[in-house]
C-alpha cells in the first residue's frame, strides 16, 4: 500500500470540523428534548386515551419504526413541498429526527409504564386522582426511571443517525466532513477524525445523561 | 542437535548473495489486471448521461460504454465498482478500483491526488433553473439558493464565481440535487449541460432553462499515481479509438452531441 497519510490537512481544517460537531450536538439535543415530549404524549395517549386515539398513535409508531430513517427525511425535505409545506434542510432534519425519536421512545416509555405495579394505579384511583393527575404524579416519574438506560441509548443512536441528514443538505459534522474530503481528496484522514469526533460526542452525551439521571432521580431521594 | 551437512552451508553462501543482488520487481497494476484477467472500473450511475442505471437495472451511459469497450479490447473481465459522486476518487485511491471512468473533469487540484489519462470527452457546467427565477449575470446569484453536488467540477468552480450572499446548498448525489430543484427547495442548480437537458426534457411543466454558463472542461479516466503502464495502455486505446470513430460514436449516443477534438497531454 503506497498511501501516504497526511493528517496535517485535517488539523488545518479542525475549526470547521469542531463547528460541525457543535451543530450536530445542537441538532441532536433539540431533537432529543422535542422527541421526548412527543413520546410522553404518545405514551399517555396509548395508555389512557380513547380507542381512536390509541389506534392513531399505534399507526404512527408502527409506520415510523418500520420504515427507513433516510426515506423519512427524504419525504420531509423533498415530498412535503408538493403539498405546500417547505422546510429548510435543518428544519426538515429536526422534524424527521423528532418524529423518529418520538416513535421509538414512546414504545420504550410505554414499557416503563406497564412495569408500574397495578397497586399504585389502584391506590391513586382510590384517592380520587383523575387519570391525567395519576399519570403526572404517580406513573411517569418511576416509568422513566425504570427505562432510563434504554432511553439513553436511544438518544445516543439518534445523535449517531443524525449523520444521515447530510443527504438533504443539512449542515452538521458529516456534511462538513464530506465537503472537506471532496476538495482535499484525503478521505481516510477526514473520516477517521470524524469517527473520533462522533465517538467523543457519544461518550459526552452518555456522561451528560448519567449526570441528568443522578440529578433528577437520585439526588436527595430515598429510593 | 543434528549437525547440518557442510555442503548446504556452501550452497547457501553462494546462492543468497545472488538472490539479494537481483533487482526488486514490483508487479505493476497493468500486470495484475492481465494476470487476473479482470479490471475493476469505478463508475457513477447517478450521473446522466455519463453513467445511468438502464431500464434493466444494469449500468449504462457513455462512460460506462467506454469502460465496457475498453475491457473488451483488453481481453479481460470487467467488474464495476459503483460509487457516488464523492466516492469516485477515494475508491481509486483506496485500491477498490484500478481505474475510474466517471467523467472526471481535468483540474490541477485533482491532479495532485490522481494521474489523468488522455481526455475521452468534454462537458460544460451551467446553472439552470425554472423559468420564474431571474438569473442573467453572476451578480444575480446573490440571495438565491443554488444546489451543487459535492466532488464535482461545479463544486470547484461555482463558489469562485458566485458573489457573497449566494446561499450554496450542498448535496452528495446529483439525483438529490435534481430533486431539490424539482421540489423547489433550491432556486437553481449547477451541473453539466447534458444533465440539464435531461432534467428539462423530463419535466416540461417546470420549464427549466439554462441561466448561466460557468465553464467547459475535458474529462478523462484516472489512475493512481505510479500506474504508468496502465495509463499508457489507456492512452493508446484512446488514441486508436479516437481515430476509428468508436469514442465519437459512444459519446454521441450518450450525450447527443458530436465529440469535439480531444487534446493529449
Amino acid at each position: 500500500m503506497n498511501y501516504v497519510f497526511q493528517f496535517n490537512v485535517v488539523w488545518e481544517h479542525l475549526p470547521e470540523l469542531l463547528a460541525g460537531a457543535l451543530l450536530t450536538i445542537q441538532l441532536s439535543a433539540t431533537a432529543m428534548a422535542l422527541g421526548l415530549g412527543v413520546a410522553i404524549v404518545c405514551a399517555y395517549g396509548q395508555s389512557a386515551g380513547p380507542r381512536p386515539v390509541r389506534a392513531l398513535i399505534s399507526g404512527y409508531v408502527e409506520l415510523i419504526r418500520n420504515t427507513p430513517f433516510l426515506v423519512q427525511i427524504f419525504i420531509f425535505y423533498f415530498s412535503l413541498p408538493v403539498i405546500g409545506i417547505r422546510l429548510t434542510a435543518n428544519g426538515a432534519a429536526l422534524a424527521a429526527m423528532t418524529i423518529n425519536l418520538g416513535a421509538y421512545a414512546s414504545e420504550i416509555i410505554r414499557a416503563g409504564i406497564e412495569a408500574i405495579p397495578r397497586g399504585q394505579v389502584e391506590a391513586a384511583r382510590a384517592l380520587g386522582l383523575k387519570p391525567l393527575q395519576t399519570f403526572r404524579l404517580i406513573i411517569i416519574f418511576p416509568a422513566i426511571k425504570t427505562v432510563y438506560p434504554a432511553l439513553a441509548s436511544q438518544f445516543i443512536l439518534l445523535m449517531l443517525s443524525s449523520s444521515v441528514v447530510s443527504t438533504i443538505s443539512a449542515v452538521e459534522l458529516t456534511a462538513i466532513t464530506n465537503s472537506l474530503q471532496s476538495t482535499t481528496f484525503r478521505s481516510f484522514e477526514f473520516y477517521f477524525v470524524a469517527t473520533g469526533l462522533y465517538l467523543a460526542m457519544a461518550l459526552g452525551f452518555k456522561a451528560a445523561l448519567s449526570t441528568i439521571y443522578w440529578a433528577v432521580f437520585q439526588r436527595g431521594r430515598a429510593a | 542437535m543434528k549437525m547440518r551437512p557442510k555442503w548446504l552451508a556452501v550452497v547457501l553462501m553462494l546462492v543468497l548473495p545472488a538472490l539479494a543482488a537481483m533487482p526488486a520487481y514490483a508487479e505493476s497494476t497493468l500486470d495484475k489486471i492481465l494476470k487476473e484477467k479482470k479490471i475493476r472500473v469505478a463508475i457513477d450511475v447517478g450521473n446522466p448521461p455519463f453513467g445511468i442505471l438502464g431500464k434493466d437495472g444494469q449500468p449504462d451511459g457513455s462512460d460506462v460504454a467506454v469502460a465496457r469497450q475498453m475491457a473488451k479490447d483488453m481481453g479481460v473481465e470487467l467488474e464495476f465498482v459503483q460509487v457516488p459522486s464523492t466516492g469516485r476518487i477515494p475508491a481509486l485511491l483506496a485500491g477498490r478500483a484500478d481505474v475510474t471512468i466517471a467523467s472526471i473533469s481535468v483540474t490541477t487540484d485533482r491532479a495532485k491526488a490522481v494521474m489523468y489519462c488522455h481526455p475521452n470527452g468534454a462537458l460544460s457546467i451551467v446553472i439552470f433553473g425554472p423559468q420564474g427565477v431571474a438569473i442573467t449575470t453572476p451578480a444575480d446569484l446573490a440571495g438565491k439558493r443554488i444546489g451543487i453536488t459535492r466532488a464535482t467540477l461545479e463544486e470547484a468552480t461555482v463558489p469562485k464565481m458566485a458573489p457573497p450572499g449566494t446561499n450554496i446548498v450542498w448535496f452528495d448525489e446529483i439525483g438529490a440535487t435534481i430533486q431539490a430543484l424539482l421540489s423547489g427547495q433550491v432556486d437553481a442548480v449547477a451541473m453539466t449541460s447534458f444533465a440539464g437537458k435531461t432534467v428539462a426534457d423530463g419535466n416540461p411543466d417546470k420549464k427549466i432553462e439554462t441561466k448561466l454558463a460557468v465553464t467547459t472542461a475535458y474529462y478523462a479516466p484516472i489512475v493512481r499515481h505510479g500506474d504508468f503502464e496502465l495509463r499508457e495502455w489507456i492512452n493508446t486505446w484512446i488514441f486508436i479509438n479516437t481515430n476509428n470513430g468508436v469514442l465519437a460514436a459512444l459519446y454521441k449516443k450518450g450525450t447527443g452531441v458530436d465529440l469535439p477534438p480531444l487534446p493529449i497531454f
